[in-house]
Order: C-alpha cells, then structure tokens, then sequence
C-alpha cells in the first residue's frame, strides 16, 4: 500500500495552483487535508502523475465570520471550524456534524472544502453545508465562479467542479432570526461514516409555525440529499411528532440508498425515516428555544 | 506488579519485525489473485524485470519446494496441500502467485502491478452448506467435504423420547479475524557460507516454524534459526507457518540477499487466516421441570480454501463439538461434524478457536429454552450446571476444579440481576430496550499432551525450560514460547524469583530465538505458558535452589537442609551471622577448585521438561445493552466478568488478557465480519468495513475473581487468555436477544443483524 | 524504467533539524522509520483507520501514514521518543501506562501517547480545571485501535495522568 509515483507541486499562489491543474488536467489532483485522497493513492484506487498541494498557497486558511455569513477557505481544517466560538454560535450545525466526522488527528487535518471536493454521499460535511444553503467559490482558467451546493454534487465524488477548477472556499449565508438545527447520524461505531445522517434547519415564525425548512440526508442517494421538498409538509404550522413522521416517511419513500456493509437499503430507509423525524423535532425544539 | 519490559515499549525501544534492517536487504511485494477461483497460466516479470530497483520476480516454478501440509492427525480427513505460491490453481482472493523483490516495498508494489499472470477463472464456492452437499465445482480432487464425522454419548434417542419440550435452533457464527495492530511479516537471510538460513518472524511459534522450514525449504533444522521480535499482538494468527513466509525464505535464498516482507493491511485482510465460521443446529430436550436431558447437534466448519497447513480443516468444528455440553451436566449428547473447503482465505486459530461458536449457539439456544419455557435463563443455567469436582465431561474432559455456580451467583449479584429482570416488559416509546445476557463458560487451558487429548485434538505438545545462573549471580530463564505482549516475561520471572529465592530485577527470561532457547514444540497459545512454561520453570528452580543450597552449605560449613535463601541472600538457620551473597555462591560453583572435590557437577544450569495434566478455567461474563429499536443501535452499557483460572501469579496481567479478550469478544457480537461479494472478492479489505471495537464501544469492565486451584497443575495455576473471547459474543447476544425478544427477533447470527430489528420495530418483516 | 526522483526535504524532528532526499510518495511516517530510524511511530493500516502512526505536525495530533514527507518540510514534528527525558526517565503519561497496565503488545502504544498528549496539551491550553471524565478520555482516543488491551488500561492510564 505505497502510493504510485507521482511529481508533487506545492504553489503559493492561486493562479499558480490553477495553472498547473489546467496544465495537467486529468493527470493533477489537488491535495488538501489529504484524509480521502491518500489512503486512495496508497491503494492506488486514484494514482495521479501531479499532485497540487493547496497547503501553502497563501490565504487559503481564512475563516471569517461577518454580517453576511461565513467562509471557510480551502484549508482551514476541520478542527479549526469546530474550535470557533462564532461557528459555534451562529452554525451550530456544523460543530455538530464535525463532531461525528472521525477522530481529532483526522480532523487536524481534514478540510471542510476538501470533504466537499470528496463528494462522499455518506459524509456528513456535504450535507450538512447542503442544507446551511452553502456556496462554493471555485478558481478556474476562466476566473472565479460560484456554484451553489444545491447544483454542486454531481454522484459518488463526483462534483460541478471542472479538473482545471478547484474550490476556494465555502460560503454559508447568516441564519435568520428563530433557527433550530440538528445534525442526527446513525453510525455503527463513533467516528465513523454514518449508515445514515440528517441536517435539519427550522425557523420558526413568532407564532411558532415553521416557516422555512431545510432537510438534507446523508447515506440516503448517490449525492447528499436534498429533502427540501418533501420537509415543504411542514410549512404553516407547528412542528409536531405526527408531521415530522409524514416527513421521514416521505423522505424514506424518495430515497434512492445503496446496500452496503453498514447496512441494506431497506434498513437505512427505515432509519432515516426515524432519523428525520427525530431531527425536525429536534432542531423545531432548539429554533423555539427549548433543549 | 507493573511490567519488566513496559518502559521499553513506551519509549518507542520496541523491536518489531518492520523495525529490522540487514545489510543489502531487498523489500518483496507478493502478486496475489484478483480471482477466487481460477486455474493459473504463465506467470511473465518481464515488464517489472525492466523497471529500476526491481531486482526479481519469482513464482512457484522458480523454488522447487514440499507443500505444506496440515499437522493433524485425526482419521477421515483429507488433506489439501498448499503450495508457498500457487501453482496451477488459485482458491481464494489474495492467494500468493509469485513475489517481487525490490529496493524498496514502494518499488517492489510498482513491480507486482507490471506482472501478467494468465487466469481462468473458475465458479466460486462460498457457501460451505453447498459446498458440503457436493454443489459446485471441486477444489480439490476427491470434493470439497474433507471430513465428516460424530461424536455420540450415551443415549440421545432416549433422551430426547423422554423428553417434555424439545427447542431447536440455528446459529451462523460469523468469520472474522484475529487482526493484530502488527500484521504478519518475516526477514529471511541466508548465508551461503555456513548454508545456515536467519528468520525473523513475527510469530507465536518459533520452533514450529523452524520444523515447517525444514520441511518445505529442505533445509535440517539444525540450519535454520528462527527469531521472534517483538510481535505486535498475535491472538493465534501468528500460530501457523505461513506460505508467504515459506516463500520469503526461499526467495532470500534464491537472489543470495536478505528479504523483508511486511504484510500491509489490505494483505492482512485478505489473505492472513481467517477464524471461526460455522453453521451450527442444536436441539436441546429438557424435562418439564427444565432439567437437560440430552443435547443434539451438527457443527460445519467453513475452512476456506486449504486445511490449514498448522491446523487443519477441523480446527473449528471439531472443537466446537467437544466443548459443546459446556458447564452444563449433560450425559446425553451427540454431534454431527463436518468440514467443507470454499474459496475463501483459510480458517486458523483465533483466540478461543472452535469454542466461540459453539458456545453461542449453546447459549442461545438455552436463552431460546427459557422463553420457550416462561423460566428466568439465569436460573435454568443454574439448575443444569456441573457443580462437584472432578467431572468427567460427556466428551472426556475432566473438569479439575470450578466455582461454576458460584461465579455464575456471583455475576448475577454484581450485576443486579434481579432488579434488572423485574417487571420488564416492552420499553415505553422513545426508551431504549434493555436487556441482560449471561454466559457462564468453561476454557479448557494449559493445553499439554493430556489437554489436547481430552479435547480429542491431534496436537504435539513438548516443552522444555532451562534456568541458569552466571557467575555474578544473575539468573536467566530460557523458555521456547515468545510473548506477545502478555507480559509473560514478567510472569515467568516471578516464578523463577519465587522459586529460587532470589529478587526479581535478577531474573531475566529470554524467549523467541531457537538458537538460545530449549524447544516449545506448540509455542505461545492456547492459553498454556503459565500452567506448562509456568510449571517446568517451578520445577526447574526448585532443582536449582537444592543445588544452590548445597554449594552454600559448603561455603558456610552447614547442613545444606540449614541454609536458607531469601530475597538473593545465602544464610544459615538460626545462625544469622554465617551468611553469603548469591554472587559468592555462584563464583564458587565455577571457579572454586576445591568444591569440585566434594560436588562432581556443580553447573548452576538445569532443564526441565514439563506436560502438565488437563486444566480447565471458568467464570462468567454478564452484559447489559440498550437498543434502540428503531435504528438498530446496540449500546453496550455494562460488561462483567467473573473469572476463575485458579492460583493467579500476577494478576494484573491476568486482568489485562481477560479485558483484551472479552473485548474482541465483543466485536465479533456487534461488529466484526469478514465480507465477500458473490464472486469471491473481499469486500471488507480496510479498517472501515472491518469494524474493530474502538475505545468509545466498550464500556469499564467490571472483573471479579474467584478462585478454586486445580489440584493437577503446578501451584495450582490454570491458563487463563481466551475466556472473553469464548463467552463474551454469547452474553451480549444473548442481551440483545432479551432486549428485543418483545419484538419477536431471534438472535441467529454473529454481528448483530439491526436490519431485523429494525424491520421489526416498523411492524415489518426484513 | 528509472527510479523515481527524489526531492531534499529538511524538516524540524523532536527538536533538531533532519535532512532527507525522499522520493514524493514516501510517507512521513516511513521517512522517520526508514530514514531517520526513528521506529517508535508504527505502521498498522496506511488508511488512517488505526492510529498507530499518530505524531504532533506543528503541535497538533496527525496521521503520519497519511501526509507525505514533502509536505513536512519546513515544519515540526514531534514523535514518541521525544516523550521521555535525555536519561530515559519516563513522559508522566508514560509512567501512568507503565503503571497501569496501559499496553501489553505495545503497537498502539507510541500512537495511543501523542494522541493522549494533545488531550493534555489542549486542556492545558484551554486552562481545564476539571480533569477529564472517563467519556473524553475515551473520545479523544478512539481513533487508536488497541487489540490487546481492551482500553481500560489506557484510559485509567490517562485519567490518572491528567489528574495529577
Ligand atoms: C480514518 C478516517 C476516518 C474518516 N471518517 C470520516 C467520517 O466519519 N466522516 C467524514 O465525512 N469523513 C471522514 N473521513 C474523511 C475526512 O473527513 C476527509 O478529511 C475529507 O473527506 C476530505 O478532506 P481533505 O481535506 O482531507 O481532502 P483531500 O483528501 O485532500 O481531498 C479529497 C478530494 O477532494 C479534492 N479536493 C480537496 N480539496 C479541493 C479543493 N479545494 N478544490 C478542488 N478539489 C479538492 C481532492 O482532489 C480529492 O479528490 C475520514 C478519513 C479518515 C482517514
Ligand atoms: S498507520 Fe496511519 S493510521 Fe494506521
Ligand atoms: S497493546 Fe497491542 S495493540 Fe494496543
């Protein structure tokens, strides 16, 4: 289990780094916390000729918080994010989801962009950013765009992101006034990839109806998915048990889930059934000020 | 009493097999098979050959060699040679085909991937109920079943006629995987002056390694060395020789370099034995009142795809079935035992081996009995349970000693039983089900000849020991079976201390290197270096101090019944001012000229071969779990054990084995599982999919000792190492059965099926 | 085919700066092994799943079977043997593994150690009063595979470490 040669690039600059993924295209892989990407070169499963390394590139470490929200470059690790009183204030969400995502050293070095990059339908970062409302900032020969995480993931790794692209930095808008959330994940040991997960987002009017909603679900199709349809049942009134239940058994019925080792299909689509009821009512709890 | 050589490990000072470096050592990289089941064509290096740094690619034609064979001779099984790389045909994922020796493992991987191997494949067999039944292609000449055979005591039929209820049940024990933190490995030098071969090799078994060599390298054993390092964990994988070790050894040989080959964990996986599988019916006939009356069942062991070469084939089945009555005292017993060889990596010892299985599907079914009969399952155990010693087991065990009753009382008290099973019915809504598992065992240890027999196992068992003393008084102790991290210097060392009177920090045990240490025909497992390695060295010190004691009692003109040796200090009885230092005493049984006038043999050095009788450890092992139905999640909230392995030398190292023990007992009830996909291809080939316990799975562990010393052993010592590994996937199956019984689930396989349980709580059927 | 080409790395190991020409795919972990000697970082899985080759990256807990030796250059590592003092005397977690029966193979050991140390470490920064419950001792070492010793060992080993 040795990785494949390869020649390694270490730019400091943007333009640099995307200079050599456009030179290299499809022989390049950026390298960020590396915590997907290298057991998978060891293996040889991904055996790039050009490995970019985003880690010294200047500026790509910046976590800011403000008025409009937050961004978290290339590669501020996992660790950091969760760390972050204003994170931790504003998004709980993804302090909860990091929390689940493996162990301390793993994190110390994992990118929450990179676990986007990496596209696993199972993780929790893509769908928890998915159901912040998250925006990717990608850097490409042409410039920078934005891509909105709701068109971002494309299958199993699999992204929006062109070879010669790579993501600058995540952008989650400032949650409203009267928001709840729940990161809930079933894993068969802590630390693990979830057999299923789910990122509720609930505000609630003064009268404590919901009056938006944001769902999304790991484990539970090809890409992290998007449940905002199905949570819309909940609009207008309160979050109560039977309604959540209405949720999670339409969200079972959408779901497209693999058979795995962690589980059937038919397993994981009873348990996001359960877990999706259990996450509204849980982040419709917090948005009301309650738990 | 805190470990001798700790210091050393946490320093980093450790000596793995990854560790050793020779002069001009080149790295190998084994091709394996993609396929499960293929015939070989040619094996071409020629593209690795042109890559730089890539200095060999050897398959089977190019070192000629014997097979290796299963040891074990037991009449009705076939066996099934297994060549150190294939030849002709493949028989499971991962099987050696031919090694890549290079200046580095990274250049030596990039080489294996260059070499074209023509396969044909073949159907795979995988599933041993159809490959026993004759379904399939054959792997080996003669069909896949290589044994079938019973074990009937007393009378069954009439049992099970007289009897009030019959309950039935099936068990699918899982295969998983003894999977130590350091995975296999071995460097092989030979010199071609001498024609001497050097091993290292991460084993338990330095001596049975050294003889299968021999037979396979066509080498006399008196030319090869074997050396054991610090072996990172073995759990009995590190038992058997192994063919890419063979293969190692020969390739050293043949490029005239030293060669390193350290298994990564894709290869450990992979091909590293597999352990434990079995498909097991019992059918259990009690009274009405639940007396046992008599006891059926039928044990089939998937080998996978060779009889192990250092075990065989039977290894699981066979002694499943010997075990099978356990703590309970049943007269009427019979068992049907089979073997079937599928494509799969083959099945050798693991922790427990054979007995794992067949205790579960023995709990099991008596939990079932319980429901089955409206009674509390602690208390049916309690009625059924051998409780006057000796015992001679149904299958020839003589059970020396026990607290059987008393610990599974013990157990159930610590526990808080009887709080816990009151008034339980199913949990309200939102709660978590909870529920109780017990799972009373009994762990034949110590294994000599005489264990062996009485397990009816062909298994060659000769240990000798030598303790000698130096002329400044030093001791040393050489014993033929290496640690693992049992801590056994430390323990060996006591009893050498003990035995001879002298301090601890002047014993030294040294083990591992054929070349320095007296032979250990089984080395380091089944739960024997305490009670066999232990005993030979009591004997020998005891040996040793009557001589001590007459060289001092000529240096202090006493009767050598007068003298008395404490704590390294050489004095007379009721004389306190005649007194030598061991040292003194020492020098004079070398260099003293006039000594040898009055003691021909004065040599302060003495073996000692020791075959102890059958011993046989107990206890009882309780857990608690919580389950929510609704996702399947088994929390698993209190472990408990009550262990009884006799006279205990060092108990803190005691503990730590049966804490080591029951919690991979614990990963194979909830989590660990070898996988294969329908073709034959591993699918659990990393530590993500092959699921070890880590430290957030396991509760503190409770452990509470009894203690009743076996009146055969030396000191009263029985083994103790594999207890937890027995009983513990039992005791928590068996409180995952009792947590969900509400819901109408069984328990009939090994990790924990949560979809059925989850099935169940949405009122639906899997 | 050639061998691939090496590049020279020079890097900050246990306190005194290392040099080393390494081709881009070997790993830190095998460079401090294989070149630098330093073997008290073990290899068991090259996934990241088992943590026996965790090291202190700048001061934080990393996997070094999963960064490459490149990517250290210019940075501090720290690995087991710069736990214990320049006579041998054993790192307070050390000696609380030693007296708690902490290890028995000792595979896990060196990375059960500087995972356990930036618990310490972080909780010293954080100016923790409390010392750590039996759950966040656990939790900071669950990515360390043990198969020997069950745990209980080490987590004793750790409380009592962080208690004193
Ligand atoms: C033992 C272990 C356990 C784990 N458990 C979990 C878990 O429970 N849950 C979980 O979610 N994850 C888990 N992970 C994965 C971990 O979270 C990774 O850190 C994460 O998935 C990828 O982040 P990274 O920064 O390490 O990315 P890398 O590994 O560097 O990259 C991953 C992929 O994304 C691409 N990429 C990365 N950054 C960019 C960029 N800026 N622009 C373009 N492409 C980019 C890379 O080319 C690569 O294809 C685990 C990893 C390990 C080793
Ligand atoms: S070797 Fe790095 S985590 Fe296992
Ligand atoms: S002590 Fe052996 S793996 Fe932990």
């Amino acid at each position: 289990m040795k990785s494949a040669p390869f020649t390694y690039h270490a730019p400091t600059a943007v333009e640099e780094a995307a200079a050599l993924l456009a030179a290299h295209g499809e022989r390049a892989r950026v390298l960020a916390g590396g915590q997907s990407l290298v057991p998978l070169m060891h293996r040889r499963i991904e055996r790039p000729e050009h490995l970019v390394d985003l880690n010294r590139i200047v500026g790509l470490d910046r976590l800011e918080a403000d008025a409009e929200g937050l961004r978290i470059g290339a590669t501020v690790r996992q660790r950091q994010v969760e760390g972050d009183a204003a994170v931790a204030a504003r998004w709980p969400l993804l302090v909860e989801a990091i929390a689940e995502v493996a162990h301390p050293a793993i994190r110390n070095r994992g990118t929450v962009v990179g676990s986007l990059c990496n596209a696993d339908p199972s993780a929790e970062l893509p769908s928890a950013a998915l159901a912040l409302g998250g925006t990717i900032v990608a850097a490409g020969p042409d410039g920078e765009r934005q891509i909105p995480l709701a068109r971002f993931f494309a299958g199993p790794g699999e992204t929006a992101l062109a070879r010669s692209e790579l993501a600058l930095e995540l952008r989650l808008p400032a949650p409203a006034p009267r928001t709840g959330s729940a990161w809930l994940e079933l894993a068969r040991r802590g630390g693990d990839l979830p057999v299923a997960g789910v990122a509720a987002v609930v505000g609630l009017d003064s009268g404590g109806r919901c009056e938006r909603v944001r769902l999304a679900c790991a484990n539970a199709a090809p890409v992290p998915l998007d449940c905002g349809r199905e949570a819309e049942a909940l609009l207008g009134a309160a979050v109560d048990e039977e309604g959540a239940a209405a949720v999670g058994s339409a969200v079972a019925a959408a779901a497209d889930p693999v058979d795995d080792y962690q589980g059937s299909a038919a397993e994981r689509r009873r348990v996001l059934a359960v877990l999706v009821r259990r996450a509204l009512l849980r982040a419709a709890a917090r948005a009301e000020g309650r738990s | 009493m805190a470990r001798l050589d700790a210091a050393r490990l946490l320093r980093g000072q450790g000596h793995y097999i990854a560790d050793i470096e020779r002069v001009g050592m080149l790295h190998a990289c084994f091709v394996r098979s993609p396929h499960a089941h293929a015939r070989l064509g040619a094996v071409d290096g020629g593209a690795a050959l042109a890559l730089e740094g890539v200095v060999a690619v050897l398959a089977a034609a190019d070192f000629p060699h014997r097979p290796l064979l299963d040891s074990v001779r037991i009449e009705g099984l076939r066996k099934t040679p297994q060549p150190a790389l294939a030849s002709e045909r493949v028989r499971f994922q991962g099987e050696p085909v031919a090694v890549v020796l290079a200046s580095s493992r990274a250049r030596a991987e990039d080489g294996a991937e260059l070499v074209r191997v023509e396969y044909e494949p073949l159907a795979p067999v995988l599933d041993a109920e159809a490959a026993a039944a004759g379904a399939g292609p054959d792997l080996f000449e003669g069909g896949n079943l290589l044994y079938r055979g019973e074990i009937v005591a007393g009378d069954v039929e009439g049992a099970f006629a007289a009897a009030d209820h019959v309950v039935s049940a099936r068990y699918h024990g899982n295969r998983y995987a003894a999977v130590p933190m350091e995975a296999r490995g071995c460097v092989a030098e030979h010199d071609p002056g001498s024609g001497e071969l050097t091993l290292w090799c991460s084993t338990q078994g330095p001596h049975q390694l050294r003889r299968r060599r021999s037979q396979t390298v066509g080498l006399p054993e008196s030319h090869i060395r074997v050396i054991a390092p610090d072996v990172g964990g073995a759990f009995g994988q590190k038992i058997p020789a192994h063919a890419e070790e063979v293969a190692i050894a020969l390739a050293a040989r043949a490029v005239g370099r030293p060669v390193r080959w350290i298994e990564d964990r894709l290869e450990n996986l992979l091909a590293a034995p597999h352990a434990k599988e079995q498909l097991i019916e019992t059918e259990l006939a009690l009274a009405a009142d639940g007396t046992f009356l008599g006891l059926r069942a039928r044990i089939l062991g998937d080998a996978g795809a060779y009889s192990h070469n250092s075990t065989s084939a039977l290894i699981e089945p066979y002694l499943s079935a010997g075990l099978m009555p356990g703590v309970y005292a049943v007269r009427d017993y019979s068992c049907e035992i089979l073997a079937a060889v599928t494509n799969k990596s083959p099945v050798a010892p693991y922790r427990g081996v054979g007995w794992t299985a067949g205790h579960t599907a023995r709990e099991l079914l008596i939990e079932k009995a319980a429901r089955h009969l409206g009674v509390d399952p602690a208390a049916l155990r309690r009625r059924n349970m051998v409780d006057a010693f000796p015992y001679e087991s149904c299958t020839g065990m003589l059970y020396d000693s026990g607290s059987y009753v008393a610990s599974l009382d013990r157990a159930l008290a610590e526990i808080g039983y009887e709080e816990l099973h009151r008034d339980r019915g199913a949990p309200a809504v939102g709660e978590p089900a909870v529920g109780v598992g017990v799972s009373p065992y009994v762990e034949p240890t110590g294994w000599g000849s005489d264990g062996a027999l009485q397990s009816r196992w062909s298994f060659a068992s000769h240990d000798s020991v030598r303790i000698e003393i130096d002329p400044s008084g030093a001791v040393t102790a050489a014993v033929g079976t290496p640690s693992q991290g049992q801590g056994h210097e430390t323990m060996l060392a006591q009893i050498v201390a003990d035995g001879l009177g002298v301090e601890l920090d002047r014993v030294r045990v040294v083990s591992g290197d054929t070349a320095g240490t007296p032979i250990s025909t089984a080395g380091t497992r089944a739960s024997r270096t305490a009670v066999v390695v232990g005993g030979a060295l009591a004997l020998a010190a005891e040996e040793l101090r009557a001589k001590l004691e007459r060289i001092a009692a000529y240096l202090l003109g006493a009767e050598p019944e007068d003298v008395r040796i404490e704590a390294g200090r050489v004095a007379v009885a009721g004389d306190p001012d005649r007194e030598a230092t061991l040292r003194e005493v020492a020098e004079a049984a070398f260099y003293d000229p006039a000594l040898r006038a009055r003691m021909p043999d004065p040599s302060l050095s003495v073996s000692r071969f020791h075959d102890p009788p059958a011993s046989y450890a107990n206890g009882c092992v309780v857990a608690m779990v919580e389950v929510d139905v609704e996702t399947g999640a088994v929390t698993l909230r209190r472990l408990l054990s009550v262990e009884d392995c006799g006279t205990v030398v060092n108990p803190a190292l005691v503990d730590g084995q049966v804490r080591g023990a029951l919690v991979q007992g614990v990963g194979g009830a909830l989590l660990e599982q070898v996988r294969y996909g329908e073709d034959g291809a591993l699918l659990s080939g990393d530590l993500r999919r092959y699921k070890l316990p880590k430290a957030t799975d396991v509760p503190a562990i409770e452990l509470h000792h009894e203690c009743s010393p076996s009146p055969f052993t030396v000191n009263g010592m029985k083994g103790v190492g594999e207890s937890g590994a027995i009983a513990a996937p039992a005791a928590v199956a068996a409180a995952v059965a009792d947590a969900v019984a509400h819901l109408g689930v069984e328990i009939e396989s090994l990790p924990i099926d949560t979809g059925r349980i989850v099935a169940a709580a949405a009122g639906e059927g899997s | 085919m050639s061998e691939p080409g090496r590049t020279a790395i020079e890097l900050t190991v246990n306190g005194e700066t290392r040099r080393g020409e390494v081709e881009p795919r070997m790993t830190l972990a095998d460079f401090l092994r294989e070149e630098l000697r330093l073997t008290g970082t073990h290899v068991g899985c090259e996934d990241g799943f088992c943590g026996a080759c965790t090291v202190h990256l700048d001061g934080s807990s990393v996997r070094s079977c999963l960064l490459y030796a490149v990517q250290a250059a210019g940075r501090e590592v720290h690995t087991v043997e710069s736990l214990a003092g320049p006579d041998g005397e054993l790192h307070p977690l050390q000696e609380a593994f030693r007296r708690n029966h902490g290890l028995q193979c000792g595979f896990c050991t060196p990375g059960m150690l500087m995972s356990a140390l930036e618990l310490a470490q972080s909780r010293e920064r954080d100016g923790a009063a409390e010392p750590p419950d039996e759950a966040e001792i656990r939790t900071a070492i669950a990515g360390n595979i043990c198969r020997c010793t069950g745990y209980q060992g080490i987590v004793d080993a750790i409380a009592e470490a962080l208690r004193d």
